[in-house]
């Protein structure tokens, strides 16, 4: 699988991440990310529109354990990704391919590092095949 | 770093009838503590950096309240009804702000003269304490032009007598002077209304075209058993708390002026505990004699803040619960003694009337008794401007703070009834209120009553502890330097993290002046795809998500006054039958995803 570089989605918490950053440079740093006011808000849908738009991962930054501002959005995105991953294994997709971090970043230094983490272990995955996407278009 | 605003979506909407967090509620002013705690949380954990962020909060807090940087070192009402109480420990909200005011009271120093045109009446303020000076900052902000008659040098009225163990008299200062120099406030110092040619009269005639008297309580109140004044309050080694904190406040009093004397302290309130511990500090072996109840839950419960009593207790002042004062004993004119029955009740369905069991007897001897009973206003001045009833009570609305008597003079604050510094200033706020609409012609009460609705705690798996407050210990505190440490940066953020933001957004709308979000979303239900089923009543921690019968069968619904617009119930809804109204954040997501094929 040389050279290959995974598409991947990032959405990342506004309360948790990056508020004090500068969001260009982040941005310039990590493609696709999207901020997000709670990773609680990120839908099931989200993530797989993203995959049949072509992305081999999706990873969600949600704050760290007892500080949702939301009270416990981080922990609903948490569940969610988890009944997905069930889902997805079904049709055949790598549950890892969907994957929640709970931080706090304020700075967002770690954002940069947490995507290419992310994107080393769905290297080893390899891109999401075809096939798979036409399953998740029927899912 | 973010940058605040309070103008446009961000400015936070008085309401008629408003939802508010309890803490809010509580504060007679009611801050805006959940937004300045959300924007506390958010801050850097660098010092340099944070400082920006501070002034920002600092700023913001000090449009309402210009002495909340005082209030973070004697005030905390607001901690009292924290529905966090319940679950650990109200937020503390008190150091959260001693916190800023460590930054902020350096910065007043340079802070900008707000801009305002001084274009309307002339209003005189009679009296220079907490009350008055709002009064007088809401009317300059108005355009008013306000002359503040102090009776004494200095601004502050009763703060002064705060001891400086509480309350540092340079951050005292610094607020006043400040205060007066931001608002353009007139200060007449040394000039006391009521005697010789200053009367209300002269003010007219001096084209002031409303008074507010906020006079407050400048003398002691007498020890009294039944309705009996007790003799003895002129031997030699009396005196009155409020004497006492006064030289005190002063520098009048050494270090040593108590050094081995047995002081007796008569009083169960604030005041009293404040003097007994400066007599403490001045080397006394004192004694809080207390004709309440040492026991907290009961009726009559020494009245005293309980880490007042604390405080007192581990600094070895001895507290004498349920004990009247019957008689003051003196020996060649000097005081020996008192004579106390015990106090079986204090309070019955009359209000305030003391039973006591005369059998149980107690004398308590000392060097020095000082008496701390309360204070009274200047009644003479009071009766000599007619301002009292019948009865010899003051003639006084008290929604409007209108005298009864005399239409341009208006009274709050102490003189009208005795409370915290922050009750003061209400009172100063309505005054001013109710000056302008005098001076207008407007309606005096039509829009002015306000309710609120307390908001409860929302639902969270886990809570957390409060940050810990730390005293230097009792025996290292016989100074009158600061005996409590504020919080670090760290610190304050951590408890102002744990604040879980109770009240509904439409009262806070911090993330909206840091652009988080751009408006408050409404949820909308597109009542079709609603199958009923509940999930997102589940989803919402606020209690804001319900379901309704319509047409016979179950659809949800969303309650705007509870709703955080976080989109937790939008992303749990099975059928997508929720939506946030004007919510952009999907276009983000779409252009990420259009990205995707490139």
């Amino acid at each position: 699988m040389a050279g290959f570089e995974p598409k991947l989605v990032c959405f990342s918490c506004k309360f948790g991440w990056g508020y004090l950053g500068d969001e260009a440079k982040i941005d310039s740093q990590v493609k696709n990310r999207v901020p997000i006011i709670c990773s609680g808000k990120v839908d099931a849908t989200h993530i797989l529109d993203a995959f049949k738009a072509g992305a081999d991962g999706v990873l969600i930054l949600g704050c760290s354990e007892d500080n949702c501002h939301y009270q416990d959005g981080n922990l609903e995105a948490q569940k969610r990704v988890y009944l997905l991953q069930k889902v997805l294994a079904a049709y055949g997709i790598e549950p890892e391919r969907v994957k929640v971090e709970l931080s706090t970043d304020p700075e967002g230094k770690k954002i940069a590092e947490a995507v290419k983490r992310f994107s080393e272990a769905i290297k080893k995955l390899g891109p999401l095949g075809k096939a798979e996407v036409e399953v998740s278009r029927v899912a | 770093m973010w940058q605040t605003k309070s103008s446009g979506e961000a400015r936070v909407e008085e309401a008629m009838k408003q939802l508010l967090p309890p803490c809010q509620i509580k504060c007679p002013i009611n801050e805006d503590i959940q937004r300045t705690n959300v924007l506390l949380s958010l801050l850097p954990q660098n010092v340099d950096e944070a400082k920006f962020g501070i002034i920002q909060i600092g700023d913001y807090l000090y449009e309402k309240n210009p002495f909340f940087n005082i209030c973070g070192y004697i005030c905390g009402i607001c901690e009292l009804e924290c529905n966090y109480k319940a679950k650990g420990g109200s937020i503390r909200r008190r150091l959260l702000k001693r916190f800023l005011s460590d930054y902020y009271s350096d910065y007043l120093n340079q802070k900008e003269e707000l801009s305002i045109v001084k274009d309307k009446e002339n209003v005189a303020i009679i009296g220079g304490g907490p009350g008055g000076l709002m009064c007088a900052y809401n009317l300059s902000k108005k355009g008013y032009r306000p002359t503040v008659f102090e009776s004494s040098d200095r601004l502050g009225g009763a703060l002064w007598l705060v001891p400086e163990y509480r309350l540092p008299q340079a951050i005292l200062k610094t607020t006043m002077d400040n205060l007066i120099r931001l608002a353009n406030i007139d200060v007449k110092y040394n000039a006391r209304v009521g005697d010789g040619k200053l009367t209300f009269e002269r003010l007219r005639n001096d084209g002031y075209r409303a008074i507010f008297v906020a006079k407050g309580t400048p003398y002691p109140r007498v020890l009294t058993f039944g309705t009996d004044v007790v003799e003895g309050q002129n031997l030699s080694g009396v005196m009155y708390g409020h004497t006492f904190l006064y030289e005190m406040s002063h520098g009048n009093l050494g270090p040593d002026y108590l050094q081995e004397k047995r002081v007796v302290v008569i009083g169960g309130g604030n005041v009293a505990f404040d003097v007994a511990r400066t007599a403490r500090r001045l080397g006394g072996d004192v004694t809080v004699v207390a004709l309440e109840s040492e026991d907290k839950n009961s009726k009559d419960a020494i009245p005293a803040d309980e880490e007042e009593v604390r405080g007192a207790w581990e600094e070895d002042i001895r507290i004498v619960p349920s004990r009247g004062v019957r008689r003051i004993v003196g020996e060649h004119g000097r005081f020996k003694s008192i004579e106390c029955p015990r106090c079986i009740s204090v309070f019955d369905e009359t209000g305030f009337n003391p039973k006591f069991d005369y059998d149980d007897l107690r004398n308590i001897s000392g060097d020095v008794l000082i008496i701390t009973v309360g204070q009274v206003p200047d009644r003479a001045f009071l009766q000599k401007e007619g301002l009292l009833d019948e009865k010899g009570r003051l003639a006084v609305d008290p929604f409007t703070l209108q005298s009864l008597r005399n239409p341009m003079v208006f009274i709050g604050g102490d003189v009208r009834r005795i409370g915290f510094m922050v009750e003061a200033m209400r009172e100063g706020m309505e005054a001013a209120e109710s000056i302008h609409r005098y001076l207008r012609g407007l309606d005096m009460r039509e829009g002015r009553k306000r309710q609120f609705e307390p908001f409860p705690i929302p639902y969270r798996d886990t809570y957390k502890p409060p940050t810990e407050v730390i005293w230097v210990p009792p025996e290292k505190r016989r100074h009158f330097q600061l005996f409590e440490r504020g919080l670090t940066l760290h610190e304050a953020i951590e408890e102002a993290k744990r604040c879980v933001t109770c009240g509904p957004c439409m009262s806070c709308k911090a993330c909206i002046s840091i652009g988080f979000e751009k408006s408050l979303y409404a949820v909308e239900v597109d009542e079709q795809r609603c199958s009923g089923c509940g999930i997102c009543v589940y989803a919402c921690n606020y209690s804001s998500a319900n379901l309704l019968m319509k047409d016979g069968r179950l659809v949800s619904a969303t309650d705007m006054f509870r709703c955080k617009s976080c989109g937790i119930c939008v992303a749990a809804c099975p059928s997508g039958a929720r939506t946030l109204v004007d919510d952009n954040t999907h276009e983000r997501i779409d252009e990420v995803i259009a990205s995707l094929g490139k």
